[in-house]
């Protein structure tokens, strides 16, 4: 298309136009296939990297184990057996409130520094953001790695309140234990709270802020009223983007979590290993995205019930 | 499943110096990025034979004489448990040698990705103790063999002898000792723990696949879950735990004892009054091995004399060679907890016995539902 301009130009001017021109006064007429073809390496990607993928999840999840093979014929047993034994649920109920903690957590924690970085910092925002990103500038088992030093029964924690005399034992909680779980996500996953939180605050307009104040809001009303609401996009996406990885996150709870610590990835990752169970595997992964899903959408449907509310 | 069983193997398989190795080969990542590491650190050549064997194996100490033939060390990679290699191998993963235990031996044979070993192809092979190589399922026929054994041993109860009050005799009611719960450690492989929890039942391995054995393990299984403060693969975190007193007991194999005395940890690596856990590992031959020639270097080199000697004084391991024990006394030996005979430390206690598919897929299944708490 490059080097033919003049006859798409000629096409659109409904001027008679050399055949080999056709195609390409095709893609200037139509809108929808010229986005199409826009999109075709990504849809290409899509098809080959998740569709096809997923689908061979879905199938395999009807199959049945058979000593190192399978059986394919299709059955829904496996998700009967997801839906009546009571370890599976447990470790979904599990997953989901760990990674819901860490969720509101790490957005809680980001917020205000998002905050501070948006309003008050005016020289030179982008140190600050990549300063607030550092952490990530590290690999992610290398995180999990740290806090398995700072909490553990010598680690940085106990041994300085131990110093200190605050405690005469070191804490037992801190590792192999939900808790623990909870502060690496919140800590391993920050930068994705930060900068979608600092994006919709820093779009907001200051002139709202202003008006808000001259129409007699105090600060904190001022927050709730404007600020809050104008971000909560930013707060949204911060939430899905932390909560949904976390969900089926499989590292964290493996070194950290301790026997009450296992989450779900877990015990996918042990059917695809030790138990070698791979259908009942790709159910519970198919099961696990089932509910991110819902539990996404009934989260999306409560905020903007919540903004209507407020605004 | 399958496989994993060593559990065997994998008590071997930890070493201790390179922990931080280690903890990231339990942790299943360094199935991944050790070896990627490992490689390209040792500018492995594309044409050195590839190991895949259990965290602690990667040492060079282990392959002086294919260094001395070959110029470099094999290449490497490695696994947290028998198992998951069998999966990883059964998914397309070729390598020339891999080291499973005796336990899971048949079943890895019975896949067909593994093909029988020449002995007359090795060097050391007249010095290989034969009680050990005539386990069962390693026959090949005409002379040749599956597994060529190369190391042997236990698994029991390090404690700390400082912290942990003995009552009595040493025993596996250690690991169930409500006194110390919340400090009781544990390897989270069924293949090690499920039959230490039959020694601790009082199943005879003979029974263990029946019903009734199947419910009284299970039950002590469930018995000892709130006690343990981790299960894992890595015996890094184990001995950490340990030289800490985080753990007061844990279930090891030999060689987290002897690392951590040899740091002058008071630990002792238990005696149990029921008989401790014994097994013996080896090296397979991958049926499509790309360098053959070398892989039978990799196996001469473990079965070398150097080699047994490093096993058996740094790690606490028996080894296959008859003549590897001959630099050591019989109060070294004894200190150790080894014998010149294998037979009289592997049958003083309970050897693991085969097991069919199905009880290897059943007995994880459960094992791994108990450590989640059903």
């Amino acid at each position: 298309m490059v080097d033919t301009p003049h006859p798409n130009r000629s096409a659109e001017a409904g001027a008679p136009m050399p055949r080999t021109s056709r195609l390409t006064a095709l893609l200037h007429r139509s809108e929808a296939l010229r986005g199409y073809l826009l999109m075709a390496p990504t849809l290409l990607i899509m098809t080959l990297g998740i569709a096809i993928p997923f689908l061979i999840l879905v199938a395999m999840s009807t199959w049945t184990r058979d000593g190192f093979g399978f059986d394919t014929t299709p059955t829904i047993n496996n998700y009967l057996r997801v839906w009546t034994e009571p370890v599976f649920g447990a470790l979904m109920t599990r997953s989901f409130w760990i990674s819901g903690v860490a969720t509101v957590a790490t957005v809680i924690l980001c917020y205000p520094m998002a905050y501070y970085v948006a309003f008050h910092v005016h020289r030179r925002k982008m140190l600050w953001i990549i300063l607030m990103t550092l952490p990530f500038w590290t690999s992610y088992l290398l995180r999990v790695f740290a806090w398995k030093v700072i909490l553990g029964y010598e680690g940085v924690i106990n041994s300085g309140l131990m110093s200190l005399g605050f405690i005469e034992q070191p804490l037992e909680f801190l590792l192999y234990s939900q808790e623990a779980v909870i502060i690496t996500l919140a800590h391993a996953w920050a930068a994705f709270a930060i900068l979608p939180i600092y994006v919709s605050l820093e779009k907001i307009d200051r002139s709202l802020l202003e008006a808000a104040t001259d129409l007699g809001d105090g600060p904190v009303r001022r927050f709730l009223r404007v600020t809050l609401p104008l971000s909560m996009p930013g707060v949204i996406a911060a939430s899905f983007l932390i909560f949904i990885p976390t969900t089926g996150d499989y590292i964290t709870p493996a070194l950290l979590g301790g026997p009450d610590g296992a989450m779900i990835g877990n015990f996918i990752q042990l059917q695809f290993g030790p138990v070698n169970n791979w259908p009942m595997g790709a159910t519970l992964a198919i099961v696990l995205m089932f509910w991110i899903t819902a539990v996404a959408l009934a989260f999306l449907f409560l905020t903007r019930a919540l903004r209507e509310r407020l605004t | 499943m399958d496989v994993l069983d060593q559990l065997g193997a994998v008590r071997e398989g930890k070493l201790s110096r390179r922990r931080f190795i280690k903890e990231l080969t339990a942790a299943g990542v360094a199935v991944t990025m050790v070896p990627a590491g490992a490689r390209r650190a040792m500018a492995a050549s594309e044409d050195q034979a590839t190991f895949f064997t259990w965290g602690g194996y990667d040492i060079p100490e282990l392959f002086q004489p294919y260094q001395a033939k070959n110029g470099e060390l094999p290449n490497f990679s490695i696994f947290g448990g028998s198992e998951e290699a069998l999966t990883k191998m059964r998914g397309g993963f070729v390598v020339d040698v891999s080291h499973p235990c005796n336990q899971a031996l048949p079943r890895w044979v019975a896949t067909g990705l593994f093909q029988p070993i020449e002995t007359a192809r090795l060097s050391n092979w007249a010095d290989v103790m034969p009680e050990i190589v005539a386990l069962p399922g390693n026959d090949a026929g005409s002379g040749n063999v599956w597994m060529a054994p190369f190391d042997w041993g236990q698994t029991s109860v390090t404690y700390r002898t400082d912290i942990f009050e003995l009552e009595g005799e040493e025993s596996w009611d250690m690991l169930w000792d409500q006194r110390y719960g919340g400090r009781l450690g544990s390897l989270s492989a069924g293949a090690d723990a499920w039959w230490c929890g039959a020694i601790k039942a009082g199943v005879d391995f003979a029974d263990i696949a029946t019903e009734e054995a199947f419910e009284k393990i299970a039950a002590v299984m469930r018995e000892q879950r709130p006690l343990i403060r981790v299960y894992t693969d890595d015996t890094t975190t184990l001995e950490q735990a340990l030289a800490s007193g985080e753990l007061v007991a844990a279930m090891t194999w030999n060689s987290s004892a002897s690392l951590l005395q040899a740091e002058g940890v008071p630990v002792k690596f238990a005696k149990p009054k029921e008989g401790a856990l014994t097994w013996v590992c080896g090296a397979v031959i991958h049926k499509d091995a790309p360098n053959l020639d070398r892989a039978y270097d990799v196996i001469d080199s473990l079965l070398s004399v150097e080699t047994g000697q490093f096993m058996i004084n740094d790690y606490g391991y028996g080894h296959s060679n008859a003549k590897s024990f001959e630099a050591f006394d019989e109060a070294t030996l004894q200190g150790l907890g080894l014998s010149k005979n294998p037979l009289e430390i592997l049958q003083a206690g309970h050897f693991q016995v085969p097991q069919t598919q199905e009880w290897e897929t059943r007995m994880n299944e459960t094992f791994e539902q108990i450590k989640a708490g059903f």
